[in-house]
């Protein structure tokens, strides 16, 4: 066990501290951060400017619903008297006191037309924003004589649906975050899995080439040397991930009130009901073991029968597509609801990872069909570990042409 | 302490078409240092990682320390492969502690001794230097220290000194010479003749994926005479030609005369004392390890192209 620990140590210490690690596990959170950031900023930027929009209400009786709607949706607009006059707004703009103003005047209480002055038009977004804001209020005026201002309000919303569900019962919130969570946590798994199979391969192909294995190979069985290397790539592949979601974290801890802050009309109660669950993520971290464990074994076998680069691009491509015909399947159902034959296709162990896992944190199937998938991709590591051992101890010492099918029988056989 | 290091009986291996080796045998006494002598591609690689179970014959036995080369039988022998195999990215130090602990050494003898040694090969200011950064010969040595660092009782070398400076091919022979004073069994493989007949006390030459000979060196250069003998003496050569050795080659001050057994030579001897030569050296010449070599390939096979490789140096 000792020996395991050397060549894992080794393995995990060798990659951490490379280069490619610190940056690609340092860059992908900054630039998280960066991005909100940047946006924070930019809204601030663009708040600061709104504010320098002004308004003049010749009618007297829209101005101020206007300002309150656009500031629903926070933009600021300062509602100035008629007293004001336009030469002063006109000398208020050419001075850059303010940005432009909005006149409001009797052809905008009959047909919502208005004009805004100003050394630049007020962009795409605000035109857009101001136009359906004055388009409301002005229908409101109009149609106040007909109902209720609330109901009113709802109408020219449009239509409405509200969802009843008839099956078991569950929270609407709970399913839509199961199934999110499912989605997101699919994607995980299935990158990490070609990522850090990837590396597995690599790291195996590299010693067999250069031909280190030769002298290691004198001091420890092969099976020893390959669960070390899975073991020490694994671990840098779970300190990666979990550097990830510890700056996750940091970014919705401190991220999103900055967001709120800078954006009011933001709802945080809304974000936070969209947060997975403990208990997802500890099935995920379960499914991401198994997982790997079966690839990485199979990675490995396969870089232990090839002597270049080339040769294992081709002779991974079956794993590869071990992993991407769930990924193609769960496509389709992204709802967590396919056809049923899915979900029994999502307990093969190799495609539980990407299928069953969403299902799992969706509730869309059974919890005993779940246990099974976990069962079964247990077993399946045990087998794959077996067969991919006995490849990777002939595979490794063996130069020369990559084995055909009936070899590697054979090599799994005799080994 | 008699049982034989290494013993390869009736050892044959075939890739595909091609015999590697063929039908093989070979007995390493414990405590001594054989070279395993042969032109490129005859073998000797192949019989090497035969022995350390890399490659598993295809018929015959290979026995090491005393059985079937295991996994603990293996740890306790020095493998330095023919292609240098070294993590290259890794740090000398780490390199060695690594290879040192993979065997069961603890941390902190590891680094003790492969301070001890890189000292020795004048490399320890590049303890922790990437190996990448190390030049070839460099990383040569950092690759044999990883070889002994464990104290193995048997060292294979599959080609230690090819790329090495002058300087430190002597550093490295008298490494393994001192290792063998200690005791150790060396094996090691080179196709350059002068540095066998320099270290080796056995030799086993190969040619054709076959083994042409082997033994004792000093046995075998008895056994293989030359068939010349030189002699210097005072005065004329006539005597010589009145003996009947018509055609003494001057070499020197020195005559060399084809003399094939013992009887010629007591001949030729008795002829000097009755003529009154005043003698000044008779030696019967031992042939180089060349030209054993080449005699026995070529009396194996008359490829004249083995032959010009079997000369190489």
């Amino acid at each position: 066990m000792r020996q395991v620990w050397v060549v894992l140590r080794r393995e995990y210490l060798e990659r951490v501290k490379t280069k490619g690690f610190i940056i690609g596990t340092i860059a992908m959170p900054v630039l998280m951060i960066g991005f909100i950031g940047l946006s924070v900023f930019m809204g601030a930027q663009a708040n600061r400017s709104e504010r320098e929009i002004s308004l003049i209400d010749f009618t007297g009786r829209i101005g101020d619903v206007v300002a309150s709607g656009m500031a629903d949706l926070g933009y600021d607009i300062e509602v100035v008297g008629t007293d004001v006059g336009l030469e002063e707004l006109d000398r208020r703009v050419t001075d850059e006191e303010i940005e432009g103003y909005v006149i409001l005047d009797d052809l905008t209480l009959t047909e919502a037309a208005f004009e805004y002055r100003g050394l630049d038009s007020p962009g795409p977004v605000r035109e857009a924003l101001l136009e359906g804001v004055v388009g409301e209020t002005v229908l409101e005026l109009h149609l106040s004589s007909i109902g209720s201002e609330s109901g009113l309000r709802q109408l020219l919303n449009g239509g409405r649906m509200t969802f009843e569900p008839l099956g078991e019962e569950q929270a609407e919130m709970e399913r839509i975050t199961g199934i999110a969570t499912g989605i997101v946590g699919a994607m995980i798994l299935y990158v990490t899995m070609i990522l850090y199979g990837a590396y597995v391969l690599r790291a195996v192909l590299d010693e067999k080439r250069n031909r280190v294995v030769e002298v290691v190979l004198s001091a420890i069985t092969p099976w020893r040397l390959m669960l070390g290397k899975i073991l020490g790539v694994g671990l840098m592949g779970l300190t990666q991930v979990g550097i990830w979601a510890a700056c996750a974290a940091l970014i919705g801890l401190l991220g999103v009130p900055m967001v709120a802050a800078a954006l009011p009309a933001a709802d945080l109660s809304e974000i936070a009901q969209f947060l997975p669950g403990i208990g997802s993520l500890v099935l995920l971290l379960v499914f991401f073991v198994l997982g790997y464990f079966l690839y990485s074994s199979l990675f490995a076998a396969v870089g232990a029968m090839c002597n270049t680069e080339e040769e294992a691009q081709q002779a991974q491509f079956p794993v590869i597509t071990l992993l991407i015909v769930p990924f193609m399947m769960q496509m389709f159902t992204i709802g967590g609801r396919g056809f049923g034959w899915m979900d029994w296709a999502a307990v093969f162990p190799f495609f539980a990872p990407v299928m069953m896992y969403p299902r799992a944190v969706a509730g869309s199937v059974p919890w005993w069909m779940v246990a099974l998938s976990l069962v079964l991709m247990a077993a399946a590591v045990v087998g794959t570990a077996w067969v991919a051992g006995r490849i990777y101890r002939v595979g490794i010492l063996m130069q020369g042409k990559r084995p055909t099918l009936r070899e590697l029988v054979r090599w799994v056989r005799v080994a | 302490m008699t049982d034989p290091v290494v013993r390869l009986s009736g050892v044959t291996k075939s890739f595909g078409a091609h015999t590697a080796v063929s039908d093989f045998d070979l007995t390493i006494p414990r405590g001594t240092i054989l070279g395993l002598l042969g032109p490129n591609g005859s073998g000797k690689t192949t019989t090497i990682r035969m022995m350390m179970a890399i490659l598993l014959p295809d018929r015959g036995t290979v026995e090491l320390l005393g059985g079937f080369p295991d996994f603990s039988r293996r740890a306790r022998v020095g493998y330095l492969p023919e292609e240098r195999g070294v993590y290259v990215k890794m740090k000398v130090l780490e390199q060695l502690v690594f290879l040192g602990e993979i065997r069961g050494m603890t941390r902190q003898v590891v680094k003790k001794r492969a301070m001890e040694w890189l000292e020795r090969l004048g490399l320890e200011e590049w303890a922790t230097r990437k190996i990448h950064e190390l030049s070839k010969g460099m990383q040569q040595k950092v690759q044999f220290i990883g070889t002994v660092l464990h104290d193995p009782d048997l060292l294979i070398l599959d080609e230690p000194f090819s790329g090495l400076d002058p300087i430190n091919q002597d550093v490295l022979e008298s490494i393994v010479r001192e290792e063998r004073e200690r005791g150790k069994t060396i094996l090691f493989s080179t196709h350059l003749m002068e540095q066998a007949e320099r270290m080796c006390e056995r030799v086993c030459l190969i040619s054709k994926s076959r083994k042409v000979l082997d033994g004792n060196l000093k046995e075998l250069k008895r056994r293989e005479r030359s068939g010349m003998v030189a002699i210097e003496f005072e005065g004329d050569d006539r005597w010589l030609l009145r003996l009947g050795f018509m055609d003494p080659e001057r070499v020197g001050d020195a005559y060399h005369l084809a003399v094939s057994d013992t009887a010629t030579q007591n001949r030729l001897l008795a002829g000097a004392v009755a003529e009154g030569v005043s003698l000044r050296r008779f030696e019967v010449l031992e042939p180089s390890l060349h030209e054993i070599f080449v005699r026995h390939a070529g009396e194996q096979s008359t490829e004249p192209s083995l032959r010009a490789a079997g000369g190489a140096r």
